[in-house]
């Protein structure tokens, strides 16, 4: 269903893979609700994924840029205020990558070339998404940029690696630059904290299927699906919600603020005396 | 061992952080060396950057040990 939230509001959406992505929702969702917007992506991405495809459906052009990169990315502003035929309204940065999750690197020995490049194109390139937009002046006032971020960043979850340092970056950055433009140029800043989703970067987490489940069961409304996401984020891209800024918001169906849930607490209990993968029951367990 | 073979050999240590000695006509890149989907296709790129050819997604996807890699391209750049 559609409510004009975007309508005559031009944005660009970074990261939509194939159907499967989250921005890919995102960029369909706001082409319903009125906007206008580009699509972007890496060129290793545009040849692997259906950005493309995406482009003619919403009647688009796919810009390949890299977003570690300054060059490409000012070049993506300026293609994109020309395609579009004004300043930018919204941007949304769905990006995230780490080789050392890739390369099966353990977070106890990461290699260090990796971790710099799961920063830069994680995080960093969030950075320089807006630094860029900034100096080109690219964005209308109360415009709005979202990042998609996880839980992740701010407790420990097994597995996550070395991407719980960059969303933790990730959450900063829109919070130190949320200040500057926010004051400057009234332009929000702000992450969601998305519930884990199948998506082809999210399937490349350690235990993902596991840890989907298990999210699932916690929450007391359940897994938000990459649908709901995106709606989320046409509310944060809309007029209704020019005050929220700075902030990282959860769309995790209330998965952040539980404990321990009943059913949990009693499965807990039946397994703690089997042997499991770290070790046998009566040994003490690495990673209990 | 061919200019060619040589220059890919090269591409893939350093693209796939594999051990020189695990780069054997025989390998495949997804079964051997660790390689996932997107490293193939940034493997199919910057092959076609080095030896400034274009590698049609048909025929690349039909690459997958180091030799059919190499053989493409000595083929293309004859």
């Amino acid at each position: 269903m559609s409510y004009n939230l975007l309508q005559g509001k031009r944005g660009i959406v970074f990261g939509a893979l194939n159907p499967d992505s989250i921005a890919w929702k995102v960029a369909e969702r706001a082409h319903e609700e009125g906007a206008t917007l580009t699509l972007t992506n890496t060129a290793v991405a545009m040849r692997m994924g259906e950005t493309q495809k995406l482009a003619e459906k919403l009647n688009t052009i796919a810009i390949s840029a890299d977003a570690t990169n300054v060059e490409d990315l000012n070049n993506l502003f300026i293609q994109s205020m020309e395609a579009l035929g004004g300043k930018i309204d919204f941007v949304l940065h769905s990006i995230g990558m780490s080789p050392n999750v890739r390369k099966e690197r353990h977070y106890s020995d990461l290699d260090y070339n990796y971790l710099n490049k799961t920063l830069d194109v994680s995080a960093v390139s969030f950075h320089k998404v807006l630094q860029t937009a900034r100096k080109l002046d690219a964005i209308n006032e109360w415009g709005s940029v979202v990042a998609l971020s996880y839980v992740a960043a701010q407790r420990t979850f097994y597995g996550y690696n070395d991407m719980a340092d960059a969303k933790a970056l990730l959450e900063s950055i829109a919070r130190s630059f949320g200040y500057i433009y926010g004051r400057e140029r009234r332009v929000r800043i702000n992450t969601i904290s998305q519930s884990p989703t199948i998506t082809t970067a999210g399937s490349g987490v350690a235990g993902f299927n596991r840890l989907l489940d298990f999210a699932e069961r916690m929450s007391p409304l359940g897994n938000a699906t990459a649908e709901e996401c995106a709606d989320y984020c046409i509310t944060l891209f809309s007029d209704l919600t020019r005050k929220v800024t700075m902030q990282n918001l959860f769309n995790d169906g209330g998965f952040s603020n539980m404990g321990m849930s009943l059913r949990a607490l009693q499965q807990y209990e039946k397994g703690l005396h089997e042997d499991c993968e770290c070790g046998p029951a009566a040994e003490e367990h690495h990673f209990d | 061992m061919s200019d060619v073979a040589a220059k890919v050999k090269a591409i893939i240590v350093d693209k796939l952080g594999v051990d020189e000695s695990e780069v054997t006509n025989e390998a495949s890149f997804t079964n051997d060396l660790g390689a996932d989907s997107l490293d193939t296709v940034e493997l199919i790129m910057e092959f076609e950057k080095e030896f400034d050819l274009a590698i049609p997604d048909d025929q690349a996807e039909k690459i997958s040990t180091v030799g059919e890699a190499i053989a493409h391209i000595e083929e293309a750049v004859k």
